[in-house]
């Protein structure tokens, strides 16, 4: 699998964010996948078995960069063989999907990763056996093809679900659109739908007006700080994820904060849920451990909810109880290295022993303006973080 | 006693006579020697007619092996119709027909009308185990429940075929004839037709079906028909065409003699000299056995044996408990034959897979010998088919097979009381998971087992259990082990075959739909690419058995073949070529 080559690996630091974000084309892409196919086809008519090899998933091939600050996928392969029983089904629908993404590319099409479910999946003769018995196993190859060519899903031409939304000074070009220009404080007061797709040259970045990002949980914070005008007021562009972030969401955080230079202040709920979805935009994820490069800001900050903002802003009649699923998610969090300062670590291990959490709509205890005009202003300014 | 103690007796008598009780004059007038057949008729649970279902099957049982060894003493291969007519509540006909020798006009009275009169009695011979109340017994229970006599049909080579009405004056144990006469037809055989009360017909594990099923596998030289109540009829067709060999009788070994035997022996003894009539009559018992009985007794071996005494019987087998013999010849035992119950159980049973085991004979109690034969007949249609009632499907019942295990006494098929018998308890001490049958009782499997003696150890006088002995307990179990381990190899083979069965086909499917895939994006010919796919899936499958060991287990097999019996090989040479003959 060869990683992809840095076109420009003598450039100053200037123009190192341009080069950093892969420049890879779909003919690019294409080519690629066109190399594991004829490497198949070779293996086949020399009468050797076919084999698919593939980056390992999961936690014994996946650590934490030290230095660049994020997760990373190791060198660990795994080598799925034809005439292996327990491989032969997922290599028959690897090959499937990949003579699909081959033909999206070399047609310019895209599809969604449910459509891509639909049209490969018939029935194999004389059994009652499917191709693909449900969406999980054909996304479960997707991903397979991404690791093994080392391209995003994006780059397949695949598109998920949109998720996230996002709203502010910011002007976008929809290359696929016809070239379409619009500035996301003018599209109302939902913004723009983060679409699954945000490649440079899907979407290109024209214009940022602001002082940093804001990335919020919930959309209900979200629609709150739309409504006080809070991006205008404290000139930011604000994001929000509404949950997990999806990959476009990351994505965009990662381009905003890499081609535009804004920094990043993630606000989500005072729970291990919450801070592990700071963590992802900030170090990568296990699943993408491979994509973290495009996807992943270790510059992040984060703003709260913190367990230490209930003794300081008095909200402690307002906090939930956190259950034992919570409190076993707050110990597996406080094991991660990038959990490991000691301000972290403080803040996890009063979560766990007063065993209590915060929405951040909590806040509207004070009152429903106190987030925008207080909290986050006073906390923003003062650069109360946690790292 | 003198005249005045006599008078005195006697006037105390009359005193006693006014003072207690009856006089014993006066209990004895009523005093009467019963006959055989009265006592028959008083005590026939322990002849095995208890029970309603239990006496039918006891019936037809007597009357079918009579056929059966007529036939075979004869040199006749026998062809045996068996018909059960219902003729009201607990009220049936029984008819049973054969195409032996029949029974000569002079001789049908003594033979059907006479109990315990009989040519098998007296001597020590592998016998089908009958309770040895003959088809004459069998008449007189018809006389006893239902006051009718049995009609009989009878042919023979010489002579016209005539048919009688018989029963049996029970207090003089002889028969009463009537209504006989002649037929133009010619027949040669005995036919019998009989009504009973007070049994019931059944279909199930002791029923009639069942024994002539059993008698069908351990006579594949018979043709057995059946026609049960409703009509239905079953045909067992013979699958050999060669007569068993008729057991000899045997010299009893000393080990085995009881006093009494040694008594009546000795009484009937032609010999001049005690020593003769012991070293005549007894198996083994040679001259320096002679000897050394002559040391322990206390009398001389020299005298006419038929003025022997209690006493001195007695000595003689404690003599003989204390002195050497070799075992007893075991040339005399004629076991049914690995060959001939293999086509039986393939023919009846229907298997998938059969294995069959003759040990070589051996002694119990010092003194008996015997012989084991197992067999196991696996998958299709071994096994007893039952109907469950599945509770958890909408169906509500369900065909599964159980295990079946079956029975045989010198041939004769043992049917009841199987829980107490050492042939059930061995079979199922074993250790059947080891052979791969991890669930025997419900495992689609039929365990055939034949012991043969000159004396079998029953453990009642039903003559439906065998007792533990421990040299047969043995012998049970290694002959069963032998066939287990042929079957479990089969059985991992027939695993082995599935799982290749499943890899390829697993392959294989999926062939098509990569080679279109690759093609597709490529432009490389898809015909190709599965060409080279299928053949690379048969190599590897070919690889994947010489790994694992198949070529392995066929030399195994082909070597137990080798080893379990050249015997077997030879005598199938043999045995074909005979065959052929004959057809």
């Amino acid at each position: 699998m060869s990683k992809i080559e840095n076109k420009s690996d003598n450039k100053d630091d200037n123009s190192k964010s341009k080069e950093d974000y892969d420049f890879e084309t779909n003919e690019m892409t294409a080519t690629k996948i066109r190399n594991v196919i004829d490497g198949m086809i070779h293996q086949i008519e020399n009468m050797h078995q076919p084999t698919f090899t593939t980056k390992v998933r999961g936690q014994s091939n996946v650590h934490f960069n030290d230095r660049d600050r994020i997760l990373e996928l190791g060198d660990k392969c795994t080598k799925r063989s034809f005439l292996n029983l327990g491989h032969a089904r997922k290599f028959m629908q690897t090959s499937l999907i990949l003579d699909r993404c081959y033909e999206y590319l070399r047609n310019q099409k895209t599809a969604s990763i449910r459509e891509v479910y639909y049209e490969l999946k018939r029935d194999i003769a004389k059994t009652k056996e499917y191709t693909f018995a449900n969406q999980g196993e054909s996304n479960d190859v997707i991903v397979d093809v991404e690791h093994a060519i080392n391209s995003i899903r994006e780059k397949l031409n695949l598109q998920a679900e949109p998720k996230g939304a996002l709203y502010g000074d910011v002007t976008l070009k929809d290359m696929k659109h016809d070239g379409d220009e619009f500035n996301c404080s003018t599209l109302g007061r939902g913004g723009w739908s983060i679409m699954s797709r945000i490649e440079p040259e899907e979407i290109k970045i024209l214009n940022v007006n602001a002082n940093y990002l804001l990335v919020v949980e919930t959309s209900a914070m979200y629609n709150r700080l739309i409504e006080e005008r809070f991006p205008k007021k404290h000139k930011c562009i604000l994001l929000s994820v509404g949950g997990q972030a999806a990959r476009g969401a990351r994505r965009l955080i990662h381009r905003l904060h890499t081609e535009c230079k804004l920094p990043v202040i993630v606000f989500t709920d005072g729970d291990p849920y919450g801070w592990y979805i700071y963590s992802v935009i900030k170090q990568g994820s296990m699943a993408l451990a491979a994509h973290s490069k495009y996807l992943a800001v270790p510059d992040a900050k984060y703003v709260g909810m913190t367990i230490s903002d209930v003794e300081t802003y008095s909200l402690q009649n307002v906090t939930e109880t956190l259950k034992e699923g919570g409190i076993k998610r707050a110990k597996e969090v406080m094991a991660y290295p990038w959990f490991s300062s000691e301000e972290w670590q403080t803040e996890l291990k009063t979560a766990i022993k007063k065993k209590i959490r915060i929405e951040q709509q909590a806040l509207a205890n004070k009152s429903l303006e106190f987030v925008a005009e207080k909290y986050l202003p006073e906390k923003i300014e003062n650069k109360i973080f946690l790292p | 006693m003198d005249k005045e103690q006599e008078k005195n007796v006697s006037s105390d008598s009359k005193t006693a006579e006014n003072k207690e009780g009856v006089d014993a004059d006066v209990l004895f007038t009523e005093f009467r020697e019963s006959s055989v057949a009265d006592f028959f008729k008083k005590n026939r649970q322990m002849l095995g007619l208890y029970g309603k279902q239990r006496t039918l099957t006891t019936i037809i049982h007597e009357i079918v092996t009579n056929s059966l060894d007529a036939c075979e003493e004869a040199g006749i291969l026998p062809d045996i119709e068996v018909k059960v007519s219902e003729i009201g509540k607990e009220y049936y006909e029984i008819y049973v027909k054969d195409n032996g020798p029949g029974i000569p006009e002079n001789k049908i009275g003594s033979a059907l009308g006479k109990l315990l009169a009989g040519t098998k009695f007296h001597r020590l011979v592998q016998t089908r185990g009958q309770q040895g109340i003959g088809v004459s017994g069998i008449i007189l229970f018809s006389q006893i429940t239902t006051g009718k006599p049995s009609k009989v049909i009878s042919g023979t080579n010489n002579g016209k075929t005539f048919s009688l009405e018989i029963s049996i004056d029970s207090k003089t144990n002889s028969s009463k004839i009537a209504n006989k006469h002649y037929l133009d037809k010619h027949y040669r055989g005995l036919a019998i037709k009989s009504k009973f009360k007070e049994i019931i017909y059944k279909k199930g594990q002791n029923s009639v079906d069942e024994y002539l099923r059993r008698t069908a596998i351990s006579n594949p030289h018979a043709n057995i028909k059946f026609e049960d109540p409703f009509g239905e009829a079953t045909i067992y067709t013979r699958t050999v065409k060669k007569l068993p060999k008729i057991p000899q009788s045997v010299k009893p070994h000393p080990r085995g003699v009881t006093v009494d035997e040694m008594l009546t022996f000795a009484r009937h003894s032609s010999t001049r000299k005690v020593s003769s009539y012991l070293t005549g009559t007894y198996d083994r018992f040679g001259q320096s056995a002679v000897n050394n009985v002559s040391k322990l007794v206390h009398f001389d071996l020299n005298k006419d044996p038929r003025k022997l005494t209690w006493d001195e019987a007695e000595e003689i087998v404690d003599a003989i408990k204390q002195t050497k013999f070799i075992a007893p010849n075991t040339d005399n035992l004629v076991p049914i034959g690995d060959l001939q119950i293999e086509k039986s159980l393939k023919s009846i049973v229907e298997p998938e897979f059969l294995a069959v085991n003759t040990r070589k004979p051996s002694v119990y109690h010092g003194g008996y010998a015997f012989q084991v034969e197992a067999g196991i007949a696996y998958g299709g249609h071994a096994g007893r088919s039952v109907v469950r009632s599945n509770s958890k499907s909408e169906d509500g019942e369900r065909e599964t097979r159980v295990s079946e295990i079956i029975r045989y006494s010198n041939k004769a098929p043992l049917l009841f009381d199987a829980g107490g018998c050492v042939i059930t308890k061995t079979a199922q001490s074993v250790d059947w998971k080891r052979y791969g049958i991890s669930n025997f009782d419900n495992a689609p499997i039929t365990v055939f087992l034949n012991l043969i003696s000159v004396h079998i150890p029953y453990t009642s006088a039903g003559k439906s259990a065998i007792a533990d002995e421990e040299e047969i307990v043995n012998e049970i179990k290694l002959a069963l082990m032998e066939v287990a381990r042929r079957v479990g190899v089969y059985i991992i083979q027939k695993k082995k075959d599935a799982e290749r069965q499943e890899k390829r086909r697993v392959f294989s499917k999926y062939v098509p739909y990569i080679a279109e895939a690759l093609s597709s994006a490529s432009g490389c010919s898809k015909e190709n690419l599965e060409k080279n796919l299928l053949k690379m899936v048969l190599e590897r499958l070919k690889l994947d058995d010489e790994q694992n060991g198949f070529n392995e287990n066929k030399t195994l097999k082909s070597k137990l073949k080798k080893d379990s019996s050249k015997a077997i090989v030879e005598e199938a040479e043999e045995f074909d070529k005979e065959n052929i003959d004959e057809e």
